[in-house]
């Protein structure tokens, strides 16, 4: 009972009035930011980094915590209104919301979209509370082999997963390990990679990489093949309060429930995060529609229920490796991680007990910023389909700036700005030939953690390699690898089927549009 | 996200297929640098010193294994690309599917940057601020010009004053504003 304990002392830390309002400020960046199309949440958490070095870590903390969530909201409103789909988790949201608000029903897919989010979050942000303690505990006692095998199941399933090619991703992991190799070597005190240049000797900043590659590289990348003309947003009926009916709650609860379930174990492992949750959780809703299956790719409303509120338990559920094992499973995991470093403050089994004050309150503002989600979204959607309006020019011309700014402001050195613009062209490159780049991430922040298990293993073992595997828990993650590479290379199969499915579906009401508005 | 997904409309998509065979060269120059990223950081890392006292695993190992890596993943590539498997090129909500890529926005965006970094220290940065966000959005298709470059002054100026001179970033803010106090923190 002292986690209960310990989480009301984080609330009330986080209730005071300054750190309401910075959860608030968390949230409203993170929802805008998220509305935004081309920027995700890592990217914002990069971007604000620099930016906020000046705060103590419980406000920073706060903050990011806001944005986390508060991005993850943001998104669906982007794919139900606008007519393309935009970040990869939302893309089956983007399918059925968009449908529904084609065919008027807008409101209630984003009335069904942000309170699956609220109850999601809120129902796993409570296993959150109690998982992390008892995995915690549990990892107190994996030993360095156990850690160095996590982080290469880590390495692989982010190399492979996250994205739609095995060997791209993993060709960005391992730019991603060599540029975390750049630098001074922590153990021996030998430089690696330097070339004689002394700016390289304390390595390349994570967030010049972090901010160059989301950044700077999709706005390069956008820039080159920018859609012209105004944007058209679908309208919404005005009125939120009649926005969901008594049959829509009767359809909706059901998913919303179910996709938790989904999301929120999916999260924990690292097996790519909140795509494979949403897209379980839509093939779920699909198989159990019964008579309604014919409604799915044509506005079902529990294909946007079920895949939103998964989305948020995953996003919950990856806090749990990185808050109890250090482990980051998705780009915006490892930037958090770089949010932790930047105070000093190392995720690990015994962060916990170390900082338990800051991570009790980073978990109460979760509760919070949930809370201020659903009741900010619902009554604002008409500023977010404003903030949804701006003109791409500007928009684009704005991340860059942001992203320089960002970068200039970690040592005010313009140095920093044009190593920036040399990350975003590879960023560029690698998004225009299908090469992922949060492996790239993942792959700079966890390797060095990597490298140093792997030598300290070895040391103890006096370099039998043997060691690394005979521990049980090393061997079952070693042998976990190949389940879940071939379950996610099965899942993205299926999903690149059902989404061809749709397509054809979509494609069918868009040449009905386009004829209609020709007729007209 | 494929851009099967992302087409702006029927008739495009086939035109972002024809435009396939046009960027064989680019997926294959990417895929061989993979492969000698992987060669260089093998080489390299037979070059990092070994103190004497390292005991077991040294500083060169995990170089190796990176180097091994990535050297098969991009022969591995190398060997897709020739045989005609290409990537997926990126989606998003404002990607035109069917666009060809616009290689002059491009070098136009990056030549605004280097202006950018350039003039920070020369003429301060809320100014600085103005030339990068008035050049990219003018570049992105803002009209009139003065219109986007106002917009970056008056933009530059706020960061300037919220950032350098109320979250005290020293930020420099030129030899313009040097005597006003606002924007320094």
């Amino acid at each position: 009972m002292d986690n209960l304990s310990a989480l009301l002392e984080g609330f009330a830390t986080v209730v005071q009035p300054v750190y309401l309002l910075y959860a608030l400020f968390g949230v409203f960046i993170g929802t805008a930011v998220g509305v935004l199309p081309g920027i995700g949440p890592a990217m914002t958490i990069a971007l604000l980094l620099p930016l906020t070095y000046s705060l103590e870590p419980t406000a920073a903390i706060i903050v990011f915590a806001g944005i986390y969530y508060g991005g993850m909201y943001g998104g669906s409103t982007t794919s139900i209104l606008l007519n393309t789909p935009g970040e990869s988790s939302s893309i089956v949201t983007a399918i059925e919301g968009n449908k529904m608000a084609r065919a008027g029903r807008g409101a209630a897919a984003l009335a069904t979209a942000a309170i699956g989010s609220f109850v999601a979050g809120s129902i796993a942000t409570v296993a959150l509370t109690f998982v992390a303690p008892v995995v915690a505990r549990w990892a107190v006692q994996l030993g360095e082999p156990d850690y160095f095998a996590l982080m290469v199941v880590a390495f692989i399933t982010v190399g492979a997963l996250l994205g739609t090619s095995v060997s791209r991703g993993l060709a960005s992991l391992s730019l991603g390990l060599f540029l975390g190799l750049v630098g001074t070597d922590t153990l021996t005190g030998q430089q690696r990679f330097t070339f004689g240049v002394p700016n390289l000797a304390d390595g390349i900043n994570v967030v010049i990489v972090a901010v160059g590659l989301f950044a700077v590289g999709e706005a390069l990348y956008v820039g080159s093949r920018l859609r012209h003309g105004p944007v058209r947003v679908i309208p919404v009926e005005k009125g939120w309060r009649t926005w969901m009916k008594r049959s829509d709650w009767k359809r909706s609860w059901k998913p919303w429930l179910r996709g938790t379930l989904i999301g929120f174990p999916v999260g924990t492992i690292p097996a790519g995060g909140a795509d494979v949750a949403t897209f379980l959780s839509y093939a779920t809703e699909r198989r159990l529609a019964g008579s309604r299956r014919d409604e799915f790719g044509r506005g079902a409303i529990e294909g946007v229920a079920g895949p939103e509120a998964a989305n948020n338990a995953a996003a919950s559920g990856v806090l749990v490796p990185l808050l109890t094992l250090g482990l980051p499973t998705t780009a915006t995991a490892a930037i958090i991680i770089v949010a932790f470093q930047s105070y000093g403050i190392q995720p690990g089994p015994l962060l916990l007990q170390s900082e338990s004050a800051l991570v009790w309150a980073l978990v109460a503002s979760l509760y919070i910023g949930n809370l201020m989600l659903v009741v900010l979204n619902l009554p604002l959607v008409g500023m977010w389909v404003r903030v949804l309006q701006i003109p791409r020019h500007y928009l684009y011309a704005g991340i860059i700036l942001f992203g320089a700014l960002g970068s200039y402001a970690l040592n005010f050195s313009p140095i920093d700005v044009l190593l920036l613009l040399v990350i975003g062209l590879i960023g560029f490159f690698m998004r225009r030939y299908g090469y992922p780049v949060a492996p790239m991430v993942v792959g700079m922040i966890l390797g060095p953690m990597a490298e140093d298990r792997l030598r300290r293993s070895l040391a103890i073992s006096q370099g039998d390699l043997s060691y690394l595997v005979t521990s049980p828990f090393a061997a079952i993650a070693y042998g976990s690898i190949i389940v879940l590479v071939g379950l996610g290379i099965w899942l993205q199969h299926r999903e690149r089927r059902v989404s061809a499915e749709l397509e054809k579906i979509a494609e069918g009401v868009r040449d009905a549009v386009a004829t209609q508005e020709v007729s007209r | 996200m494929s851009p099967e997904e992302a087409p702006a409309g029927g008739g495009e998509t086939a035109a972002a297929r024809g435009d396939r065979p046009a960027r064989r060269p680019g997926e294959l120059v990417l895929a061989v640098a993979t492969l000698a990223l992987g060669v260089f950081v093998l080489v390299q890392a037979g070059t990092i010193n070994v103190p004497g006292s390292t005991n077991t695993l040294g500083p060169r190992a995990f170089p190796y294994l990176v180097g091994a890596m990535a050297a098969i993943v991009g022969a591995i590539l190398v060997i897709a690309v020739l045989r005609g498997k290409y990537g997926q090129e990126e989606g998003g909500e404002d990607v035109d599917a069917g666009a060809k890529t616009d290689w002059l926005t491009v070098v136009l965006l990056c030549v605004v940057f280097v202006v950018h970094v350039f003039t920070i220290n020369l003429i301060g940065w809320p100014f600085a601020a103005m030339i990068l966000f008035g050049g990219a959005s003018f570049i992105l298709g803002a009209r009139p010009w003065w219109r986007a470059l106002l917009t970056g002054l008056a933009l530059g100026l706020v960061i300037q004053f919220v950032f350098g001179g109320l979250l005290g970033l020293s930020l420099p803010p030129g030899p313009l504003l040097e005597g006003v106090a606002i924007f320094r923190g």
